[in-house]
């Protein structure tokens, strides 16, 4: 078979064996099941201490989704970066009773910054709970806006499964409505990660990890942690597809 | 080395894309998408691209993308499409989704440059390569995050009514899109960051990025195989034959 990637002077071949070695694929259920089993290999004969240098070339911009893509939302790359559309990370976990979304955005930033909430921008996390596992089934639309006292904010949150309506309310407090829970404001950024070894390395091509370095410590950023009853989500055992976007109204800057 | 350079080295040490292609293709053609008729017709003679330059230090990196972090999950499932995915019938946790505590970049590290017939995919976790966790707690009860540290001015309380857009989605213009953690920063190069923040996950399922993320694993592994042995671990990559 030959698959064409779009655009000219791509073009490869994909050997018949290898598609069919995916033909044995199990379910994902089975294969989660196994893999809570897995624990973390503490202490196992790794000859690696704490703190050790590991080299990984190549990469200049290894983080979460920080400042990407960067000609949108790098200040070194773009002179007009979209701080506030930029995804800082997305987070997706279930309980027994619900399953929680977190998106941050918009850092991560010292800590004596305000949070950024622009009207402007509309932030959506997609859920897709049947197949195709592609399309957003649940797509819940976020947006900010200024209320009517000077310095307020408010966020509106759209498509929210078994909510009549928009939830709507304050910044910096939990809001509630129909058994969803919601709460946008200021946090700590909560990723951890040891940004600065990697742009060592694409400086220098030696690049080390420091498990003691963690660019992201002290660092706040913008998000929206929204809970939501999980048998308002679960589809029988379809598994559960999350993703984000951000876009910008009227058009980039 | 810069980025720049490395991304030259990979093009002229072209070696595994094609087979690396197909693993990523099939997996994620087997969830039932069907998205993949447009980009895939018979073509009765092979079409191998060989370079005129030879291949440096050329690793084969199906071994890592074929591998399975859990039984009928490989490394190229779960990149493709970019989506966090839950089975809600499991325990949570990366990459069973996403939790704020998960060492997400020591467990993905770990998944696409080690042999995990060898090595666990939290092999990395243990050790641990990166900072294990957050600088603080996090909050045990919604909203989970930790509060914002230091003393930012906050927003006022105390109004009543809010000023929001009602314009359709429409009238928005993608900025920003994310799924798994570090896919579009690590496995996506340079040239195509922008292009992959404005596709959709149904576009990875099409495979539009298969021979990118798979150009950039080749080159990272070529970069990086001598490194993971001599510190005593086995890389999944093999020499290209």
């Amino acid at each position: 078979m030959t698959v064409r990637r779009k655009g000219p002077g791509k073009e490869i071949t994909i050997p018949r064996p290898v598609i069919q070695a995916f033909s044995s694929i199990e379910t994902w259920e089975h294969a989660v099941q196994h893999w809570k089993k897995l624990t973390i290999a503490g202490g196992g004969g790794l000859a690696l201490a704490a703190g050790t240098a590991m080299l990984v070339p190549g990469l200049a911009g290894f983080a979460a989704d920080h400042l990407d893509p960067p000609v949108r939302t790098d200040p070194s790359v773009d002179s007009t970066p979209d701080r506030a559309a930029d995804i800082a990370d997305l987070y997706a976990w279930h309980t027994d009773s619900s399953v929680i979304l977190a998106l941050t955005f918009a850092g991560p930033q010292a800590t004596d910054r305000p949070a950024t909430y622009d009207r402007d921008v509309l932030y959506t996390i997609n859920l897709s709970n049947a197949a195709p596992r592609t399309t957003p089934d649940i797509p819940i639309r976020v947006r900010f806006a200024p209320g009517n006292v000077e310095g307020s904010y408010g966020v509106q949150i759209e498509g929210l499964p078994g909510v009549s309506g928009a939830l709507t309310g304050a910044v910096e407090t939990d809001i509630l409505k129909d058994g969803v829970k919601a709460h946008a404001g200021l946090f700590d950024d909560p990723f951890f990660f040891d940004l600065q070894g990697f742009k060592d390395t694409a400086a220098t091509g030696t690049l080390s990890f420091k498990s003691t370095r963690d660019f992201f410590a002290g660092q706040n950023l913008t998000g929206v942690v929204i809970e939501i009853p999980r048998n308002r989500i679960a589809n029988g055992d379809n598994p559960v597809d999350v993703w984000a976007t951000t876009a910008r109204f009227g058009g980039q800057l | 080395m810069t980025c720049f350079n490395h991304r030259a080295m990979v093009r002229a040490a072209r070696i595994a894309p094609v087979t690396m292609a197909a693993i990523l293709l099939t997996a994620c053609g087997g969830d039932g998408d069907g998205g993949d008729s447009p980009t895939m017709m018979p073509s009765p003679t092979p079409t191998a691209t060989p370079t005129a330059s030879p291949t440096p230090a050329g690793f084969d990196v199906s071994a890592c993308l074929t591998q399975e972090v859990a039984p009928g999950v490989s490394v190229a499932s779960l990149v493709v499409p970019d989506t966090l995915t839950l089975d809600l019938a499991a325990a949570s946790g990366f990459p069973n989704g996403r939790r704020l505590p998960d060492q997400v970049i020591d467990v993905t590290l770990a998944v696409i440059f080690l042999d995990l017939g060898v090595h666990s995919a939290t092999t990395l976790a243990g050790v641990p390569v990166n900072p294990p966790g957050n600088d603080v707690q996090y909050r045990p009860v919604f909203p989970y995050l930790a509060a914002a540290q230091g003393s930012p001015p906050l927003a006022t309380g105390g109004a009543s009514t809010f000023d929001f857009r009602s314009d359709a989605s429409s009238a928005y213009v993608r900025v920003d899109r994310m799924g798994m953690p570090a896919v579009a920063t690590a496995l996506i190069g340079s040239d195509q960051k922008t292009a992959y923040n404005d596709a959709d996950p149904a576009d990875d399922a099409n495979g539009d990025f298969v021979p990118e993320l798979t150009e950039q694993l080749t080159g990272l592994t070529n970069a990086l195989a001598d490194d993971l042995v001599g510190l005593g671990l086995t890389p999944c990559a093999k020499p290209a034959g």
